[in-house]
């Protein structure tokens, strides 16, 4: 951040020194928080801190342009820079940072507070008009702490992780334009690194498991693990777009990528362990790992484009994918002071296993469809889809536990008839849209064997826009009659908005939207083998209201957001949110932001949260 | 030293705008005939607009060199009547709206079409969802002249509110439920994973420059390969078990319950779907069977663990 905020700090001092016409809005201040309740549950879902925040920035001119917003504390922000010269280059600086924060009550006990930061740069050079060279780089680095558990015999104990990840990719190649025949050929070089440290948290070497196992107390004294992965994937990406005639136009693409990961891993346990792998007790491991993964991906595809008249077009394209995954690891495990469940045969137990495994995907789709953008205010568009999907799944055979349904030859295919129609006048707009899918047989019990998605819209304007209506309605059913799974889904959307402008300087807004969820599907419990049903539930509606005033020097806008969910986690959630501006001066002013999200949950009102936000920003745009 | 480069660039390009290029007063409007600026605010101002740039930088047809005189403020009427048409029978008729076009509509768009037609294999301005059409245009979401100033691209509003005013279930999702992708909250946008001028194809979706699934432009730690796979996401993909937009449940699953998302694909009823059984100790009577994740922590894939214990 301070890295950026340098160079953005210099620029805006010198360009409003330089007395130049570079417009510059800038929106920069503090934002304090007021937090109740459960500080785990509100940064997981909104994670807005106390600090300082570059709310906005934009900086144009006629070579260049940059826009910036909500760089600070967070939780996420961007700057996007972009300058160039016609007739010489173009260059895009593209950041986005993000916290990434979990700690959810009782969620299956993973925590995480890392921070993810992407830079990519991208230059064009336009040595004519034919051919556009590029070169770029991007960057992504996710690092901080979590915690994650280790799992041994019945007992999890917790340990603490750091992680550093880093992934840089470097790109270059050529776009080329004859005015008839347009592409890009890209060829680009990608290296990923992690590294992760896992060690026993203090206080966690009795494990969550109180009982003995066997008669025996399984505890921790320490564990560590290490490890470290590269990765190195080159990949090939190019498309053309031809106009064989004025009518015809023809595209082709192509990816391929190879992918190459290679880990290292070093584990060492102390305490006092147990065993069902090798029906033994155990005093200390210690265990490495090499491994080695493959994924080679293939894609390739053309389409043609057929101009029937004006706005009438006639679209058909084959696309096809393979995939190839496989991975082999090295296991040594050394097992201290062990002995059989009995108490008999103490020895260092060594074991070495070797595992494999494969995967190969391949993926063919053919479509075909009639576009028709403009018949008087109408507008339609239909496309047939054919879609086959065959998965070769070979695991491990000597890692199966209860075997079944781990691997094997799996195909699927899948047809859809996609319509939609559209009509527009005098600031009416209607449109209606379904979907069909029909498939043979699922991969997955998740899978569909029939779906189909509708979707209405309506839309109106006043003359003059004063007001504007809208609703939209969609529905999806998905279900799968297969012995198998027994499996319906619905999903059920209705949101209907308006917005009034009675006033140039009064905005009012509202909005209602419910949703439905709803699904159930056939499982075998694992400690009986009896079927039962799976049943997920979510029933919501939302409320919104709003209003803008604009008095001169000042705006106000402000809304309330109630949302209430009833089905199998059921919360309430109010949000409130204000900001006022005020100039004070031509070119100074401030804005004051407020913002409220108050969060419970019926079953459990551990997680329930209320945090309010204040933020004061000066805006000058000298 | 980044910031040094982008320092640099800027640098030399803000000289530039302090330094005017000279005026050669070649090929300037017929002194007779009125600027389009006389009458109309949005000319004089649009050679800081994206489109009066390429005019000032390119002469346009007929100009033999930069138009205009010495500063970049004065757009010659060959860049309004680039889109507008001639404006002569507009001007000889003191301004009769019904003598010179104006671009709105389908037709308005067809003329960005002149030079914006570019396709390309995500891009189809014919056959996509959002080709230009009655309905959906280019001046739907973009305005040449009334733009929203902090959006890139000429974007008439945010590209949240465009978007919500055909998309609102989706952008609802986003505002009202508690476990959300920040979207239009400083983080990202729809088009960071969405194609808006898209082919016919997956929800228009964009993809890395290796041409794998928009999420792991961003989540790098999870596109591995690994050597054990789990297969929801080897042979199926994110959304298999996670919510791309708003969900209600915790990491954007969909469903509430750990327990019942890994359930329902692992209870091979017959052999004829991907999924295995879990041991029969594994009892959901007891709380610790009901979050999987607690003991398959390496949930996405494993280099050490077929069962994704580590």
């Amino acid at each position: 951040m301070r890295r950026l905020l340098l160079p953005l700090t210099l620029l805006i001092a010198a360009a409003a020194g330089a007395q130049t016409t570079i417009p510059i809005d800038v929106e920069i201040g503090y934002r304090w928080l007021d937090l109740k309740g459960n500080e785990g549950m509100y940064r997981s879902q909104i994670n807005e801190r106390q600090g300082l925040l570059l709310r906005a920035l934009t900086v144009t001119a006629p070579d260049f342009r940059i826009d910036a917003s909500d760089l600070g504390v967070g939780p996420a922000g961007t700057l996007r820079v972009e300058t160039g010269k016609a007739d010489l280059y173009r260059f895009r600086l593209g950041f986005r940072r993000a916290d990434a924060f979990s700690n959810v009550p009782s969620f299956a006990q993973h925590t995480f507070d890392r921070k993810r930061e992407m830079l990519d740069l991208d230059l064009e050079v336009f040595p004519g008009r034919k051919i556009t060279p590029f070169v770029g780089y991007s960057i992504n680095r996710y690092s901080g702490p979590g915690t994650t558990t280790y799992h041994v015999a019945q007992d999890e104990f917790l340990l603490l992780s750091s992680l550093k990840d880093r992934d840089r990719e470097l790109r270059a190649g050529a776009a080329f334009n004859t005015g008839r025949v347009y592409g890009v050929v890209t060829q680009g070089w990608r290296h990923f690194s992690s590294d992760e440290s896992l060690t026993l948290a203090p206080g966690a070497g009795a494990g969550n498991n109180v009982d003995p196992v066997l008669g025996r107390p399984i505890t921790a004294a320490g564990i560590t693990r290490d490890s470290h992965t590269d990765g190195d994937t080159p990949f090939t990406n190019l498309y053309v777009t031809g106009e064989v005639t004025p009518r015809i136009r023809l595209i082709g693409n192509y990816v391929r990528f190879s992918a190459d990961s290679s880990g290292d891993e070093a584990e060492t346990a102390t305490g006092s362990f147990a065993s069902f792998e090798i029906g033994r007790f155990f005093n200390g491991l210690t265990e490495s790992v090499a491994s080695e993964a493959k994924n080679k991906t293939t894609r390739g595809g053309a389409r043609a484009e057929f101009a029937l008249a004006d706005s009438v077009d006639l679209f058909a394209g084959y696309q096809s994918e393979h995939r190839e995954l496989s991975g082999t690891a090295l296991i040594n495990s050394l097992f201290l002071q062990s002995i059989t469940f009995g108490g008999a045969d103490p020895r260092d137990f060594a074991a070495v296993l070797s595992a494999a495994s494969s995967l190969e995907r391949d993926q063919d789709t053919v479509n075909a469809g009639l576009s028709v953008r403009a018949l008087g205010p109408f507008s339609f568009r239909a496309e047939l889809r054919t879609e086959n999907v065959t998965a070769d799944v070979r695991p491990d055979l000597a890692e199966i536990v209860v075997p079944g349904s781990q691997g094997g030859i799996f195909e699927r295919r899948i047809d859809t008839v996609d319509l939609n129609a559209s009509y527009t006048r005098n600031k009416l707009t209607l449109g209606a849209a379904w979907r069909h899918d029909d498939s043979d047989a699922p991969i997955f019990r998740t899978d569909f064997l029939a779906r189909d998605r509708y979707r209405l819209r309506a839309q109106w304007k006043s003359p003059k826009d004063f007001i504007r209506a809208g609703v939209v309605a969609e529905q999806t059913d998905q279900s799968n009659d297969h012995q198998d799974s027994g499996f319906t889904a619905r999903f059920r959307q209705y949101t209907g908005d308006v917005e009034v402008a009675p006033i140039e300087m009064l905005h009012l807004r509202a909005s209602y939207s419910r949703y439905q969820t709803a699904s159930d599907i056939s499982f075998r419990r694992p400690q009986n083998f009896t079927i039962g049903d799976s049943l997920h539930q979510e029933r919501g509606k939302s409320i919104e209201g709003g209003f803008a005033v604009f008095v001169k020097q000042t705006t106000l806008d402000a809304s309330v957001i109630r949302f209430d969910n009833t089905g199998t986690l059921p919360f309430k959630i109010d949000r409130y949110r204000a900001r006022a501006t005020v100039d004070i001066k031509a070119h100074a002013g401030i804005a004051a932001e407020y913002s409220k999200d108050k969060y419970r949950e019926t079953l459990f009102p551990v997680a329930n949260f209320e945090a309010s936000r204040y933020g004061l920003y000066l805006r000058w745009r000298p | 030293m980044l910031g040094t480069l982008v320092l640099l660039l800027l640098g030399l390009n803000a000289q530039s705008v302090a330094t005017p290029p000279q005026a050669t007063q070649a090929a300037a409007e017929p002194a007779a005939i009125p600027a389009c600026g006389d009458c109309h605010e949005q000319a004089k101002t649009f050679a800081a607009n994206p489109h009066g740039r390429g005019v000032w930088a390119r002469p346009p047809s007929g100009a033999t060199a930069l138009p205009g005189a010495a500063a970049p403020t004065q757009i010659p009427n060959a860049a309004c009547e680039t889109c507008h048409g001639d404006g002569t029978a507009h001007i000889e008729a003191g301004g009769d709206k019904e003598k010179i076009f104006k671009p709105v509509g389908k037709d308005g768009a067809d003329g960005c079409l002149a030079c914006h037609e570019l396709g390309s294999d995500r891009i189809s301005r014919h056959a996509g969802v959002h080709a230009n059409s009655a309905t959906v245009n280019c001046l739907t979401c973009h305005s040449i002249h009334a733009f929203e100033p902090r959006e890139p691209h000429l974007l008439a509003k945010s590209q949240l509110a465009l978007c919500s005013s055909c998309h609102s279930t989706q952008v609802s999702s986003f505002r009202n439920k508690p476990f959300a992708h920040r979207v239009g909250r400083g983080g990202m946008n729809c088009s960071s994973c969405h194609e808006p001028h898209g082919r016919p194809a997956r929800e228009s979706l964009r993809s890395t420059s290796a041409g794998e699934l928009t999420c792991l432009n961003c989540h790098t730690d999870k596109r591995g390969p690994f050597v054990f796979q789990h297969g929801a996401g080897a042979v199926g993909d994110c959304l298999t078990c996670h919510e791309a937009h708003g969900s209600s449940n915790p990491k954007r699953l969909k469903r509430a319950n750990v327990w019942q998302l890994c359930s329902e694909c692992h209870s091979p009823l017959s052999a004829e779907t991907l999924g295995s059984q879990p041991p029969s100790f594994h009892n959901l009577s007891n709380p610790r069977y009901l979050e999987c994740t607690k003991c398959h922590v390496a949930i996405h894939g494993s280099n050490r663990s077929p069962q994704l214990f580590k």
